[in-house]
């Protein structure tokens, strides 16, 4: 039931922003699916920043076990931060290479 | 990063995307469980050997280190095994956990002769090399062994390799969450744990 009433929610303000978009900001109707588009590469972005961010805090908890012999717990990835820095890093990523006009 | 680059991130956005959705809007994360959920085996054993979660450095216990405990005394006080073994450390040098949970067992009224700690191992690995190490000498061959669900499909091959007939107890019982953020959360679970077999599997620990 929760589940049901925050999907609507934010289905209707999703399609109340786009009139809005369309009617007083005047932005056209026809770049909505290419800024899904946008929307998707700054999300798949975030999760390959992520899996990096991972895969290194791994390598690097092991190395230090393997080299010093101390231990080090491999919980330090479970932890949501990891989500918002890789959201972070992604975002910046996507916006930089749009604004130097995404060199091939 | 070219055109490629951007159809790769598109594709891993929009799967990152239609995870998401699925998980925190349908039943996904709760038919994931179900389904990788371990039975357990309730029979009369040597040993209860309870496995560490954590302990805060001021001595409470987590949640699910609590549940673990109270599943192990009451599997005690059935009287489906004679000797009740604690496993966890201690945090930023607070009291260990296998203490706190002794501590707590007495209070239930069980004996401290029939209560044994290990407090040195870090990780499950460890913990099947210690419990043996500690019960060998004992003689002890079945356990009863306490943890999630999610834990036991990389706990029980390491005891079973460590050579104990290990019969599974899940700490958790299953459950059907039915706002978002609790089917996330049971889903990070589900795929933490996920991980850390594949990982065993990898090492060959498993």
């Amino acid at each position: 039931m929760q589940g049901i009433f925050i999907l609507a929610l934010a289905g209707l303000t999703s399609v109340g922003a786009y009139f809005f978009g369309i009617g007083r900001l005047g932005l056209s109707s026809g770049s909505f699916g290419a800024a899904i588009g946008k929307m998707l590469e700054a999300v798949g972005t975030t999760l390959v920043f992520l899996a990096v961010n991972l895969a290194m805090a791994v390598t690097i908890v092991l190395a230090v076990r393997g080299v010093t012999g101390s231990f080090v717990s491999v919980y330090v990835t479970d932890d949501a931060v990891w989500m918002g820095l890789s959201l972070l890093q992604g975002l910046t990523f996507q916006w930089w290479r749009g604004l130097s006009g995404k060199p091939r | 990063m070219g055109h490629l680059g951007d159809r790769i991130c598109s594709l891993i956005g929009l799967a990152g995307v239609a995870f998401f959705l699925a998980t925190a809007f349908s039943p996904l994360a709760s038919f994931w469980d179900l389904w990788t959920a371990v039975r357990p085996q309730l029979l009369p054993s040597d040993a209860i050997v309870v496995l560490a979660e954590t302990v805060s450095p001021s001595g409470l216990l987590s949640l699910e280190s609590s549940r673990r405990t109270n599943h192990g005394i009451d599997l005690y006080r059935r009287g489906l095994a004679p000797l009740l073994i604690f496993l966890g450390g201690a945090n930023d040098g607070g009291p260990t956990e296998a203490e706190v949970r002794a501590e707590l067992a007495r209070l239930h009224g069980i004996p401290s002769e029939a209560i044994l700690t290990e407090t040195t191992a870090h990780t499950t690995r460890e913990e099947a090399v210690r419990v043996k190490a500690l019960l060998q000498s004992r003689g002890i061959r079945t356990i009863l062994l306490v943890t999630n669900s999610g834990h036991l499909a990389r706990a029980r091959p390491l005891f079973e390799r460590a050579g104990f007939e290990v019969r599974p107890v899940p700490s958790d019982t299953f459950s059907d969450p039915d706002a978002p953020e609790e089917r996330l959360a049971l889903m990070r679970v589900i795929l933490k744990e996920l991980l850390g077999w594949f990982y065993y599997r990898v090492a060959g620990y498993v």
